[in-house]
């Protein structure tokens, strides 16, 4: 299980996060959504290890996070960050392997190896698996990194925007994937996300953010409603409900 | 379970293409070394060179001990050492256009030169030289690692404090040289073209201490390398101590470079171009990139230097100016063939 | 009317009076310039007397003592001051640049009469840039020994010292005469290597290291190579095998050689270069014809002592009786007006 606790985060005596609270267990994927610039991102880094949290303590398995290696953590907790970099010059299984990087030291092994290339081929790449990663497309790029993720082997996936710059295709792929991940290697996903109706979607929960702090928290049907989208989005709009999964369409 | 393997395959054939790269360019470098070391002032001919190279035959023998061979060894130490720093730097900076030259690790060097011929006065010596040099080039460095604890490491950071550093030992360089007189003048020149006749097995020694004991570390860390390219979140995430490979990667590499050029003087471009040709060749995976850099600066040093020593013999042309003539129209060639978006 | 004419008459007188005395001024001035040619073979006229002189140049600044005319010096280079003793009473006189750079407002304000500098350095600028201000500049090198009696007598004229400057000519050319006549008894010119401040640099033709050794009876082993300063491989000077090393130093005595107190620092170059690797194969180091000579008395005015010490270095059977330390014993003392120190060669410095 990860456990959030009471986690504060600033920038230059502005809040970026209040006291969040989250508890996620495997099988389940969160999403945060909230206008930009309400903290998603930063929210995930702190959980990544990227940054390092004011207060608040983040538990892993039952183990403290700011007492564990930068490496032990990469085991624990992969991220995905919203953007492919934008030179990246090593072939696309290269790129995958670079997954397994917390589990090896000098060289991969065989088992690496193999391990790489059974996520190339259950992600379809096999096609452009010793293609240049520079070389393909912003989908493509975007399930590479994916494919890492889950090559890192970890409990606990970070996604930042994964279906950003997507074409629906795409998203839906790419979507699937995610749960797809989640259900079968018993992990669990916390994605920060723009589009809420694949948020509603998809997740098991939803978090809403509004500047830093959680607005509310819960089943997509609790938190994408008329009300919560006006007050902290400041957009009307209408929801339908189809297949007990809230879809909002703005008026 | 079959398509699985077929990938592997695929990769290994890949990586085998690699490694077979790397063999070329070893077989490469044994056959220059073999024609370096046959060449030369004396009448000593191919055979009688490979004689005298196991067999103490007098003076043949000590003209291939104590002078052609230290000179081959540094040649190749040297281009090694610059080639790898190179990769180094780049790969830390995330930018093409790193190398000690660009972070002001060479100027700073060759400030330190300058200082020692200027006012080195009655303990002027060679020793003298190199150690100031290799002074220089450290303090440079840790500028900019001091910088970048102030102000974070980021690469735009380090690249722009490498500049303002070089520009800064250059002027200071040229102010010193300046108040020279004729004779100093000529002297920092000369040490500015580089130069690979003053060194003995004591100078080898001190080199490749430097560049030998840093290359496995290198390649130990050449994932991490790798991953600095997908991002400093995506590093960190993969449980990459980013600050911590940005910090020893430049100490290693400026422990390299500055090594290097004390001892023979400012050999230019290698540390830039053997990098690039080596990436468009084998691909960014510092496994491999690592050890292809190093051969591919050892060889055109070495070649470089018996150019320099026999195309116009026995008059010597310094070994920074010919390396420059071979790399630059070959690194163009490249250039122009390179495969798309190498970089 | 006759007032008129009276008038007239001794205004006309008045004004003739006045051009003729500017004519005559005029021509007074015209008949004081002289024409030298200098260093550069280019013909330069130089107002008589010239009172005020700025110098760029030690070698130059040599010569103006040497010609006895150390006292009409008003300006001089900055690096003076490195070299206190030798140059004494002259150290304090106002700096107004190097070698290679003149400072324009300085030397404007110093206002001397002529500026004497180097052929080449600083450049061709500078003429045009201190002309206005009616500064001439004087380019002579004095460091070519095929040259230096020509510039000696032409400083000779500039100064109006042609007394001073034919001694000094007839004391070099009493010197020079008889080396090359004791040399006409032999025909062995045996083989030199001559190597500069930097290692393995050395001076082929066309260099006047090169015209010194050629002078002194030897054979310079770089003769045939094209560049004047060459950096050469460690193996060829073995395979030519030279008689004598010649090593000429600036940079690592302490910049003068005149306050040495002893020969230490000349006699560890020397060391150094008899243990460089493979070297004890070369026939000069093995048999101590390694010599270390301070650049003061290489090419430049005292290029004559320099010779003496290579032509004894090389043929000490026919200058057995040639003391080169005697003879700059007599220049420093005859010429320079000062007393006779320091080290400049190593071995045989006492």
């Amino acid at each position: 299980m990860l456990s959030i606790s009471g986690l504060f985060f600033s920038y230059k005596d502005t809040n970026i996060l209040e006291n969040i609270d989250i508890k996620l267990h495997k099988g389940k994927i969160l999403s945060v959504v909230g206008p930009n610039g309400t903290g998603k991102t930063t929210l995930l880094k702190c959980i990544a290890g990227i940054m390092k949290p004011e207060k608040g303590t983040i538990r892993i398995n039952d183990k403290d996070a700011s007492r564990m290696k930068r490496i032990e953590l990469a085991r624990c907790i992969s991220y995905v960050p919203q953007s492919a970099p934008s030179k990246f010059p090593l072939n696309v299984f290269d790129a995958v392997l670079m997954g397994r990087r917390p589990h090896i030291t000098w060289k991969p092994s065989k088992k690496d190896l193999n391990m790489v290339a059974e996520i190339i081929k259950s992600m379809g790449l096999e096609d452009i698996a010793l293609r240049d990663f520079d070389q393909l497309s912003g989908g493509q790029k975007q399930k590479v990194l994916l494919a890492r993720a889950v090559a890192q082997d970890a409990d606990y996936l970070l996604l930042d925007e994964p279906t950003s710059n997507l074409d629906l295709k795409h998203q839906m792929e790419v979507m699937k994937m995610v749960s797809g991940m989640v259900q079968g290697n018993g992990a669990a996903a916390i994605l920060a996300m723009h589009d809420l109706n694949l948020a509603s979607r998809f997740s098991d929960t939803i978090m809403m953010l509004n500047s830093g702090k959680i607005f509310c928290h819960g089943d997509p049907r609790q938190v994408i409603t008329v009300k919560n989208i006006k007050s902290v989005y400041g957009v009307e709009a209408k929801i339908y409900m189809n297949d007990s999964h809230p879809y909002i369409m703005p008026n | 379970m079959e398509g699985n393997d077929d990938i592997c395959k695929k990769y290994k054939g890949l990586s085998g293409k690699k490694f077979s790269f790397i063999i070329l360019l070893l077989v490469v470098l044994f056959f220059i070394s073999l024609i370096a070391l046959s060449q030369g002032a004396s009448s000593l001919g191919f055979k009688d060179s490979f004689i005298a190279l196991f067999k103490h035959t007098g003076l043949a023998h000590a003209i291939i001990w104590k002078l052609r061979l230290p000179r081959i060894v540094m040649a190749m130490l040297v281009g090694c050492g610059l080639a790898i720093a190179g990769t180094i730097f780049q790969a830390i900076l995330k930018n093409p256009l790193a190398s000690p030259y660009t972070l002001g690790i060479a100027s700073s060097a060759g400030f330190g030169a300058v200082t020692a011929i200027i006012f080195g006065g009655s303990f002027h010596s060679e020793y003298l030289i190199a150690g100031t040099a290799f002074f220089f080039a450290l303090l440079s460095s840790f500028l900019i690692l001091g910088i970048a604890k102030f102000r974070g490491s980021s690469p735009e950071t380090m690249i722009l404090a490498g500049i303002a550093i070089m520009f800064f030992f250059s002027s200071l360089s040229s102010l010193f040289q300046y108040m020279g007189t004729l004779e100093k003048v000529h002297e920092i020149v000369f040490w500015f073209f580089g130069s690979l006749s003053k060194i003995g097995w004591k100078e080898i020694g001190i080199v490749s201490l430097m560049v030998f004991l840093t290359i496995p570390v290198l390649l130990r860390w050449s994932w991490d390398f790798n991953l600095l390219a997908a991002g400093d979140d995506s590093a960190k995430a993969l449980g990459v101590n980013v600050t911590k490979i940005r910090m020893f990667g430049i100490i290693f590499a400026s422990l390299i470079t500055a090594a290097s050029i004390s001892f023979t003087g400012v050999i230019g471009f290698i540390g830039l171009v053997a990098p690039h040709i080596a990436r468009m060749v084998v691909g960014g995976d510092h496994w491999f990139l690592v050890p292809a850099s190093g051969l591919i600066g050892t060889i055109l040093v070495l070649a470089a230097d018996t150019l320099g020593r026999t195309l116009w013999a026995p008059q010597v042309i310094p070994i920074g100016i010919v390396t420059s003539f071979i790399g630059v129209p070959f690194f163009f060639y490249l250039l122009i063939k390179r495969k798309r978006g190498y970089w | 009317m006759k007032r008129y004419i009276a008038w007239t008459f001794y205004l006309t007188l008045f004004i003739c009076l006045l051009i003729s005395r500017k004519g005559a001024s005029r021509e007074k001035k015209e008949a004081n310039c002289i024409r030298v040619k200098d260093a550069t073979g280019r013909i330069v006229e130089v107002r008589q007397p010239v009172k005020r002189l700025a110098v760029l140049t030690s070698d130059a600044l040599e010569i103006i003592r040497a010609v006895k005319a150390g006292d009409l010096v008003v300006g001089v280079y900055s690096d003076i001051s490195k070299d206190p003793l030798f140059w004494t009473g002259l150290t304090h006189k106002p700096k107004i640049g190097s070698w290679k750079e003149l400072n324009y407002e300085l030397v404007a304000e110093l206002d001397p009469d002529i500026v004497i500098c180097y052929a080449q350095r600083p450049g061709r600028d500078m003429e045009k840039r201190i002309d206005p201000f009616g500064i001439k500049t004087i380019r002579l090198d004095f460091f070519k020994l095929n040259n230096l009696e020509k510039e000696v007598e032409a400083l000779g004229r500039i100064l109006k010292k042609e007394k001073e400057a034919s001694q000094l000519i007839a004391w070099y050319r009493k010197n020079l005469d008889f080396i090359r006549e004791k040399l006409k008894v032999t025909n062995k010119s045996p083989s030199v290597y001559i190597e500069g401040d930097s290692n393995y640099h050395t001076t082929g033709l066309g260099s006047g290291g090169h015209d010194m050794c050629v002078f002194a009876g030897g054979a310079n082993i770089a003769a045939d190579l094209s560049i004047p300063y060459p950096e050469v491989t460690p193996e060829w000077i073995l395979m030519k095998n030279p008689c004598v090393i010649l090593k000429i130093t600036t940079l690592s005595t302490c910049n003068a050689c005149y306050s040495m107190i002893n020969a230490a620092p000349l006699k560890a170059i020397r060391n150094k270069i008899m243990a460089r690797p493979a070297w004890d194969n070369i026939s000069a180091v093995k048999e101590g014809k390694v010599y270390v000579m301070a650049n003061e008395i290489w090419t430049g005015p005292r290029a004559i002592i320099g010779i003496s010490y290579i032509a004894k270095w090389l043929h000490p059977d026919i200058f057995e009786e040639l003391d080169p330390r005697g003879l700059h014993k007599e220049y420093i003392k005859k010429f320079q007006g000062i007393e006779y120190k320091g080290f400049y060669v190593y071995p045989g410095s006492n």
